[in-house]
């Protein structure tokens, strides 16, 4: 019985390295909010962060499931060596890190899972503060945050091009010579 | 009074101007130089006033900007150069040092100043983004300052030591007392 | 409207809130000014000397009342975080410090500890000792360069010379441990990259001491000073329900009555170890922040003076962890293991591997709730680095904090946020 059962839209409840994600449907995701500020005390947001799972395990990334101490051969099928992590829902994970400042300091990650172009509800109504986090997301990421009441670019310039945190974006820059070369 | 070939090229063996001693090597070779290459008493004493005097703008980007403050604090105090007044608007200032890193955003801003500012004016690329672009091999920052405006000097360093910079401001001054015209005049900017 | 002169002493921060809407960040005219044909629209930096950086304000003007601000930013993005993506997690140390440049190891000290809260790796208590002495010097340092500039933009400018004086003994400390003035890269993954070298433990003994008496010399300036009174209280008052809907942390919040501190709530490091009090002010106004700031270089110098006494017992111990996985071995171990050879070769060719998983790690920046989310896929590259930086947040604040105020006094408002851009954009 984890005290977050009852949030609205929930999919699951992930506990790891000492953290709670809770992990909704893009649609609730403005009741969500509302239930944890005002049910679960959850006053301040103290993070919008956007990822792109474009090409996710793609590379196989081998070597050890494991920690400090070792190989990890319990994860199943896998003798500790991870080939492929596992698959995500979708490309685009919107995280929201909230924080209680109350008498029982708490965090908690509320997580939801994008589609390339899908657009999801912004939770300015509920914390002021989503305000430049989600511009912010959408510059960088492109992801659309329908009623934001300024949805404009705030670290590019106004005419850039493109969403330079994505996977498909490029780093730029130019190449560099080395002063062996001929 | 532009110079046709690089100082060294005129037959200048020493690099350094610190402040002239009597029957120095060097004096004499300065002296060789002038009458080489035409420089008069009157160029060098208004060189003499601008380096004097060379009023800094505040320019600070980035970390290279917080070690621009320091050269103006006690330590490493930049008023002995008379640099101290780093004016706020461009049109009252001589030079340049723009220290940080230069986003495409920024470009414009950077630009629009130096285009402000009065000649002669003279520019300082301080730190590695400024000169290079630095670590930042990226979509955003502009790889090189002297993409946009023409440089005088490139202090490496990330971020340069206040010694760095004040190297930096010296060697400057004695381009300028050697009759190095400023950077517009001898080359534009870069590619 | 008129403007209403700023208030002294014994005003209670506002009823209700004053967070602008529709958008919460921005100031809008109203349609009455606009209609007058008054209103003169200006624009303040990206070049300005009272910007504390390239920070862009576009300011309505009735007269000398600001009615109308919204703040661009931008003028710095760096693409930190898609470089960091590209760099192994060793080689992306020396981005992070220069992200908030002005309390660089704390930044440093948030990645790295994000990075061994990932790897569950147990840093040995000299590194965090030490660590908790440099974060406490960089909270000095990066206070006495706010109050220098801060004072410096509202005309006390012999402060900037006086708290620059410190600074520099600061900045001598950090040479001595690094190698390094700013941007140290002293922190890793595990620990710290060097031993502390001897001669440390007298200097910072001798900056102890010398620094409470620096910053009295800074409270005779201007604490009871009457200009630095009429230009600093009640203005950009914020109350605590503001504040804390406006993400504010950090002494902004602490100013605005909130008692809330990460070092005391959620402690890290060895914070749980020392002893330390929390300023926390009720007015919520300009003066109230700066008071913190005072408030806090004292603590801070206390805490230093408690790592030093447990440091100066650690002669000898090491000062990273012992994990051949992901900390270079000692070089004399490389002439006789093998096995030491085969690490160090993987950790610099490849890099080390931080297992798969999403993390975030928070500590209490001299900013604010100074924040580093990790995602990693199990490879030597992270997938994702982002920092939640307290001053992009705190210039969210600024529109609310401007309510009614004049253009004289939004120098000193945008001053007291502590922003840096270098953070703001990233």
């Amino acid at each position: 019985m984890n005290e977050f059962d009852d949030v609205p839209g929930l999919i699951e409840i992930v506990e790891k390295h000492a953290e709670t994600t809770i992990v909704v449907e893009p649609a609730s995701v403005i009741e969500a909010a509302t239930w944890l500020r005002d049910e679960a005390g959850f006053n301040f947001l103290s993070d919008i962060t956007a990822v792109d799972y474009l090409g996710w395990g793609e590379k196989g990334v081998s070597g050890y499931i494991g920690t400090a101490a070792g190989r990890d051969l319990n994860t199943p099928m896998t003798q500790g060596y991870q080939v492929v992590p596992l698959a995500k829902p979708q490309r685009f994970a919107i995280n929201y890190h909230l924080l209680s400042i109350s008498e029982r300091p708490r965090r908690v990650r509320l997580q939801t899972w994008l589609a390339d172009g899908q657009p999801v509800q912004t939770v300015i109504p509920v914390w002021p503060t989503a305000d430049w986090h989600e511009r912010e997301a959408f510059d960088l990421m492109g992801i659309t945050f329908t009623d934001h009441p300024n949805l404009e670019r705030i670290l590019l310039d106004d005419d850039w091009d493109g969403h330079p945190l994505r996977k498909d974006y490029p780093l730029g820059g130019e190449p560099v010579r080395f002063s062996g070369e001929k | 009074m532009a110079l046709d070939k690089p100082l060294k090229d005129h037959g200048l063996k020493s690099e350094r101007l610190l402040w002239p001693s009597k029957a120095s090597k060097f004096e004499d070779e300065v002296n060789d130089l002038e009458q080489k290459v035409g420089l008069t008493t009157l160029a060098k004493a208004v060189a003499w006033a601008q380096t004097n005097s060379m009023w800094p703008d505040t320019f600070g980007l980035a970390c290279c900007a917080i070690e621009m403050m320091s050269i103006v604090s006690s330590r490493y105090d930049i008023a002995r150069f008379g640099m101290e007044p780093f004016r706020g608007s461009p049109r009252q200032a001589d030079l340049l040092i723009v220290s940080g890193r230069v986003s495409h955003k920024m470009a414009a801003p950077l630009r629009q100043i130096y285009d402000q500012m009065l000649e002669p004016k003279w520019v300082i690329a301080m730190g590695a983004c400024a000169s290079s672009g630095g670590m930042f091999n990226n979509y955003a920052i502009v790889q090189s300052v002297d993409k946009i405006v023409p440089v005088d000097i490139y202090v490496p360093g990330c971020p340069p030591r206040p010694e760095q910079l004040i190297e930096g401001i010296v060697r400057l001054h004695e381009a300028v007392r050697a009759g190095v015209p400023p950077a517009y005049e001898i080359r534009s900017v870069a590619s | 409207m008129t403007a209403t002169a700023p208030r002294r002493t014994g005003a209670p921060i506002y009823e209700g809130t004053r967070i602008p809407s529709p958008i919460p960040t921005v100031l809008k005219t109203s349609r009455e000014l606009e209609a007058t044909g008054d209103i003169l629209t200006i624009n303040f930096g990206p070049n300005h000397p009272s910007t504390h950086g390239v920070l862009r304000l576009v300011v309505d003007l009735y007269g000398e009342d600001v009615t109308g601000l919204a703040a661009v930013i931008g003028y710095l993005h760096t693409g930190f975080e898609k470089n960091m993506e590209q760099k192994t997690w060793w080689k992306g140390i020396p981005y992070a410090p220069r992200i908030d440049y002005v309390s660089f190891q704390n930044n440093e000290y948030v990645f790295v500890g994000a990075v061994e809260k990932l790897l569950d790796i147990e840093v040995p208590p000299k590194a965090i000792w030490m660590r908790t002495a440099l974060a406490e010097l960089n909270r000095i340092h990066s206070h006495l360069v706010w109050l220098g500039t801060s004072a410096l933009e509202l005309g006390a400018i012999s402060m900037f010379w006086y708290a620059f004086r410190e600074r520099e003994t600061i900045l001598d400390l950090f040479e001595l441990v690094t190698g390094y003035r700013m941007h140290t890269r002293y922190f890793q993954v595990g620990g710290l990259a060097e031993d502390i070298p001897r001669g440390f433990y007298p200097e910072a003994r001798k900056f102890c001491e010398w620094m409470p008496k620096a910053i009295d010399d800074y409270e005779t300036l201007l604490t009871r000073n009457k200009i630095w009174l009429e230009r600093t209280e009640g203005l950009g008052l914020l109350s605590r329900d503001d504040a804390i809907a406006l993400g504010q942390s950090g002494p902004v919040l602490r100013a605005s009555g909130v008692d809330w501190d990460l070092r005391k709530t959620e402690p890290y490091l060895a914070y749980h170890q020392v002893d330390f009090r929390v300023p926390v002010m009720q007015t919520g106004d300009v003066y109230a922040r700066y008071l913190v700031h005072m408030a806090e270089m004292r603590e801070s110098v206390r805490i230093v003076e408690q790592c030093l006494d447990r440091l100066e017992h650690m002669e000898g111990e090491p000062w990273i962890a012992d994990d051949r996985k992901v900390v270079l071995p000692p070089r004399e171990e490389l002439h006789t293991s093998m096995e030491s050879l085969i690490h160090h070769f993987k950790i610099v060719t490849e890099g080390f591997r931080v297992p798969e998983g999403e993390v975030y790690f928070a500590i209490e920046s001299p900013r604010g709730e100074l924040g580093c989310y990790i995602c990693s896929d199990g490879g030597p590259k992270p997938w994702r680095v982002k920092f939640r930086a307290p001053s992009f947040v705190a210039l969210e604040a600024t529109a609310t904090c401007m309510h009614e105020a004049l253009i004289a006094d939004m120098i000193a408002i945008v001053g007291s946020l502590d922003t840096v851009m270098g953070e703001v954009d990233r």
